[in-house]
């Protein structure tokens, strides 16, 4: 249908002018030691700036954050980190919509998988793996299932998520409820935002590296 | 504000007395607390200087109160002191301060903690006001003058009633004007502020009474019962509104034994509760509850929230409270609208009743006022509908910037009913029946697809790419507004037979009145979310709105 194809053109544009998104060239020879520093080690995430997430229409965060744990991993993609936490707003400040404001539930374990390491900038991409989230606005309900791509950089600790569009779905299985056309299975939803990465214990920035010995 | 002009619309001496009164209190109903000028009133006209502290440190000001108080009031007779002003004047260091936080312009809010003693009881009430937005003067001081009614007393026993002005806040919100050099360090601890960006932000200024306040800050004493010595008993109590009836004054107090009484203000000696004092958050247990039952239940997709707020009534130059009310809504489902080659819409269309005892209409909201011959006069009204309430929402989805919009539209067919009137005490029977002709009617941006009376309330929500939405949703709440028209009166009569309708039609009715209603954030019984570390509550245990909201002016 002529609307959906517009709805789709938005999301795509919407990615493409996100933060941190640095889709590049693979590196010649795919890591398969990663080498997580420290590990394992307890860690936690805070936004650095807001968070949007968009099923058609755009939703922000101003707080979110996260805590899990990391390790060192090996493999091609590798396991690096579990999410066992991943909070959406705070009671001070909820996540907004023009619909109203929006809750979403995190249902965990998420999984952060690395793909490739550039030795030349420290930049791991990869992504957010077996994302759950059940979100509400009103009566509205959804549960988002999937992937969201993102980088990490050692130099500054900062996992920027931005994803792309076919990495997230509206699940079908329980389908979005008295949503009406604004979300459907159909929907692509993005999600994109920065968040800065401590180590738990002394608020160190970890680092992560890959290596193919 | 002032009801000289409802005096111009009474009707001449020849009708009863009895109409007269009952008119009056009608139209009191609409306008708590706002009789003023009247013959049997002194005006008050103090001013009394402050120490108040600001993020740079102490400063020395002025507060100037002027209010009427009735000359007289008999023992358990109600009375508000009315056109109760409060001019705060801060010194040029206060506007520098404010400066430095990056403000051009600011909108003040007061509370004045006034001491009300009788003998050795007293109460204490705190009087409200808001004021418009001014701008930071280049030199000299700050003057903001604030207004707003105030809560009720009663003396409870014969004796003076004094009022004494204790501890002052100023509650300030800071609007830019230029580009602002805000320093956070200039975040005092002695101010409360909450900085909500460069050039943005409120700053609460506390301030005491100075030590050398001419009376000790005393306003009026008014005279109560036949003689004018203390009496022995009895507490005066303000309304619920301050919800700190009973407690004795501040330091103000001019009986320094007041406090042996405080505990007993709540006594078997405490008046009747008279009204609650805008301006701040209801208790839970002051509101109707709002929850659906088994004469209504829920569906998966029902909301339910508070509104409150005020309604001006051109006529008499004043603005009735309406106080939290119950909506049980309907939320909709969005669905295409129309073609746009610059935005994608989806409109909704939800479906509200209001809900007070089964009935689809506001809880009844009283009013007290002091009639011109001082009898204390409480009035009775509720807004009834005549059909369901319509909320149509647009959401707009700009595609060029991803901004997104929602429009909202509330069409209510009310009809403004007068159920109940006392005059000192004793019921006005004004007949079963006493009502606008129509429902409250406004100009609908719509009237092809929307017709009929009806009230239109309007409100916008807002959000760009990146940011927080703002403004009107319906299920987040935020403020509506809207201009009505109120109709002529029917049905309003005296038990004898006296027809009041022309006379509440001349003193009431017509067209240009401005409302301005909050709705609160919504709680889905379906999906209720409770409060939590991560979320803000919409629903209580009992899937009633956690959110009561606070009328504005």
């Amino acid at each position: 249908m002529k609307k959906n194809t517009r709805r789709s053109a938005i999301v795509v544009c919407a990615a493409a002018s996100a933060l941190g998104l640095a889709v590049g060239p693979s590196s010649a020879v795919p890591s398969t030691v990663w080498t997580v520093t420290p590990s394992p080690a307890a860690f936690k995430a805070t936004n650095v700036g807001n968070i949007v997430l968009t099923a058609t229409i755009p939703m922000t965060c101003t707080v979110s954050g996260a805590e899990g744990t990391m390790n060192s991993a090996t493999g091609n993609p590798g396991d690096v980190a579990d999410i066992t936490t991943m909070t959406f707003g705070s009671s001070a400040s909820p996540c907004t919509s023009v619909l109203g404001n929006v809750t979403t539930t995190s249902v965990v374990p998420w999984d952060v998988i690395a793909v490739d390491y550039n030795a030349s900038t420290g930049v791991t991409k990869g992504h957010i793996g077996n994302v759950k989230a059940q979100v509400t606005a009103g009566a509205c309900k959804f549960t988002v299932v999937g992937k969201a791509s993102a980088t990490y950089t050692n130099s500054t600790g900062v996992l920027a998520v931005s994803s792309v569009v076919g990495d997230l779905s509206v699940s079908s299985s329980p389908a979005p409820v008295n949503c009406g056309s604004v979300v459907t299975t159909a929907t692509k939803p993005t999600f994109k935002g920065n968040y800065a990465v401590k180590v738990k214990s002394t608020n160190a920035i970890p680092t992560i590296v890959g290596s193919n010995p | 504000m002032k009801a000289q002009r409802a005096v111009a619309h009474r009707p001449p001496r020849v009708r009863a007395r009895t109409t007269s009164i009952a008119a009056f209190v009608v139209l009191a109903a609409l306008i708590p607390t706002t009789a003023s000028s009247a013959p049997g009133t002194r005006e008050t006209d103090v001013e009394l200087p402050y120490v108040c502290t600001l993020p740079s440190g102490p400063l020395a000001a002025t507060a100037r109160i002027t209010a009427e108080f009735p000359e007289r009031a008999a023992a358990g007779e109600a009375f508000a002191p009315s056109g109760v002003t409060t001019s705060v004047q801060l010194p040029a260091e206060a506007v520098a301060d404010l400066a430095a936080r990056g403000a051009g312009e600011v909108r003040a809010a007061t509370r004045l903690e006034v001491a009300v003693a009788q003998g050795t009881a007293g109460a204490k009430a705190t009087w409200r006001g808001g004021a418009e937005p001014v701008a930071l003067p280049e030199s000299g001081p700050l003057t903001l003058v604030s207004k707003g009614d105030v809560p009720s007393v009663v003396g409870r026993g014969d004796g003076d009633l004094t009022f004494t002005a204790g501890a002052l806040s100023i509650d300030l919100a800071l609007d830019a004007a230029n580009p602002p050099a805000a320093d956070p360090a200039a975040t005092a601890t002695a101010a409360h502020a909450d900085a909500a960006g460069p050039g943005s932000g409120s700053l609460t200024v506390d301030c005491t009474l100075a030590e050398d306040a001419p009376g000790q800050g005393l306003l009026a004493t008014v005279p109560v019962g036949e003689g004018g010595s203390p009496g022995p008993s009895g507490s005066p109590s303000p309304s619920r509104g301050t919800g700190e009836s009973g407690e004795s004054g501040e330091s103000g107090a001019p009986d320094p034994e007041a406090r042996g009484d405080r505990e007993d203000g709540r006594s078997d000696g405490s008046p009747e509760v008279l009204e609650t004092a805008p301006g701040a958050a209801p208790d839970r247990d002051d509101v109707p509850p709002c929850r659906y039952d088994e004469q209504t239940p829920p569906t998966d997709v029902s909301l339910n929230a508070y509104v409150t707020g005020y309604a001006n009534v051109n006529k008499m130059d004043g603005a009735a409270y309406l106080p939290p009310s119950c909506l049980l809504i309907e939320q909709g489902l969005p669905v295409d609208g129309p073609p746009d080659p610059e935005h994608i819409i989806f409109d909704t269309v939800s479906w509200a009743n209001f809900h007070y005892q089964g009935r689809k209409q506001t809880p009844p909201f009283p009013s007290t006022f002091l009639s011109f011959d001082f009898a204390p006069v409480k009035a009775t009204m509720v807004l009834e509908q005549t059909g369901p309430i319509r909320i149509d929402s647009r959401i707009k989805l700009r595609l060029s910037d991803f901004t997104t919009v929602t429009d909202t539209y509330v069409r209510a067919p009310l009809v403004a009913h007068v159920t109940e009137l006392e005059v000192n005490g004793t019921p006005l029977d004004v007949g079963p029946d006493c009502r606008t002709e129509t429902s409250l009617t406004s100009v609908d941006p719509d009237p092809a697809h929307h017709p009929g009376d009806h009230l239109v309330l309007y409100g916008r929500g807002e959000q760009l790419i990146g940011q927080e939405a703002t403004g009107y949703l319906l299920l987040s709440g935020g403020t509506l507004s809207g201009e009505t028209s109120i109709p002529a009166f029917t049905g309003c009569g005296t038990a004898d037979g006296e027809d009041l309708d022309r006379l509440l039609t001349a003193s009431v009715s017509g067209p240009g009145n401005h409302i301005k209603q909050v709705q609160g954030q919504t709680c889905a019984i379906a999906a209720p979310v409770f409060p939590t570390p991560e979320t803000p509550g919409q629903c209580t245990e009992d899937l009633q709105p956690y959110e009561i909201p606070v009328a504005e002016r």
